[in-house]
């Protein structure tokens, strides 16, 4: 099997669920800690709309109790994006990448904006939707493998279907990977700049690690 | 106009992802059913036994409450104690499961329920995060309904 994140750095361990942390995946973990960290300390931006041909404009304001809860949603991708970055087990990994599906709804939930709010319903139907493969392709690894440690499956002596990795990688698609970008290109429209860049970065990520995980097992 | 383009503005809509979603989903079980048969580990990891007598049914685990019972771990060097805890069931838990039939349906309903599923400590992360799912969601919906009284 390719080895493509390195040797271990560290490993966390909680009963049969490991975390750990290759070169790789330290690599996306520090991604994820540093913008979390950005997102509590940075205050959002304010958007400013230009009414075209004329001098007015639009400035749209966040108030306060609005910015903390998308701040809060923020930190919850965050966490669950470092969660999801070092796990060494499947099905905690699925409910990792499914966690931070739900936090990208709710950083735009707040949102009072009919086009944001309609792209972000599309996009909750899809996440929603994509837990059907990603757990399948997990519970199907599992049956037909009999282990859901990543390390175990790495380390190589198990015949993992085409199929199960084919379904956890569509499920994590459709977490918002290109080509189902679309309604969260649309969700970034919504003013706060920091707080809705974080969708973006956490399913990047999620997907750099599954591409992992699907070449390592 | 290219087909690219065609494509492109196709998948740009968001009124059309769900539709590219099921198309994928659609492919992509079509390969899984055309891939079948797949073969069962038999060796499994974590066994389950069914047993629709037992009035902790369908979460009955086996063994013997405080009792010392034999668990498969994938690292059985990280739970030490992993015998003991499969079976912990609070003393109210013991009582309804030894009088009624109906414990495994109110798992989570009483005292004793969400703890045993904590407990069972060889998977007890994925406990921990199922329940993170659930209270982000309940968050998400309590701020979006209190936000109309303000």
């Amino acid at each position: 099997m390719p080895d493509i994140g390195g040797i271990d750095l560290f490993v966390l361990e909680f009963g049969d669920i490991l975390h750990y942390y290759t070169p790789y995946t330290t690599t996306l973990f520090l991604l994820a800690l540093i913008f979390t960290a950005l997102a509590i300390v940075s205050r959002p931006e304010g958007q400013i709309d230009i009414a075209f041909g004329g001098d007015a404009y639009y400035a749209k304001e966040t108030t306060l109790p609005e910015m903390r809860f998308r701040r809060f949603m923020a930190i919850a991708c965050g966490l669950a994006t470092m969660g999801a970055m070092g796990s060494g087990d499947l099905f905690n990994f699925t409910l990792f990448a499914s966690l931070v599906g739900i936090t990208n709804v709710g950083i735009v939930a707040a949102v009072k904006n009919r086009h944001v709010l309609n792209a972000a319903y599309e996009y909750g139907i899809v996440a929603m939707v994509a837990t059907l493969p990603l757990f399948g392709g997990a519970a199907l690894i599992l049956a037909t493998t009999g282990t859901l440690s990543i390390p175990a499956l790495a380390a190589g002596g198990f015949a993992v279907p085409f199929v199960g990795k084919a379904l956890l990688v569509l499920g994590v698609i459709g977490e918002g990977m290109a080509p189902f970008y679309a309604a969260k290109a649309e969700m970034f429209r919504a003013p706060g700049a920091p707080y809705v860049i974080m969708c973006s970065l956490s399913s990047l990520l999620i997907f750099l690690r599954v591409v992992e995980i699907a070449i390592t097992i | 106009m290219l087909i690219i383009t065609r494509i492109s503005r196709f998948v740009s809509n968001f009124q059309n992802l769900v539709a590219l979603f099921a198309g994928a989903c659609i492919i992509i079980s079509l390969i899984g059913i055309l891939s079948l048969p797949l073969a069962f580990e038999e060796h499994q990891l974590y066994p389950k036994t069914l047993d629709p007598a037992s009035s902790l049914y369908p979460y009955d685990r086996g063994g013997v409450p405080f009792g010392t019972t034999e668990v498969v771990a994938q690292y059985p060097e990280n739970s030490p104690y992993v015998g003991y805890v499969t079976t912990y069931l609070t003393p109210l838990s013991q009582y309804l499961a030894d009088h009624t039939h109906y414990l495994g349906t109110t798992i989570v309903a009483h005292p004793g329920g969400i703890i045993d599923e904590i407990l069972y400590n060889t998977r007890g992360l994925d406990t921990v995060v199922e329940t993170s799912i659930l209270f982000t969601a309940f968050a998400i919906a309590s701020y979006l309904y209190r936000r109309e009284e303000e």
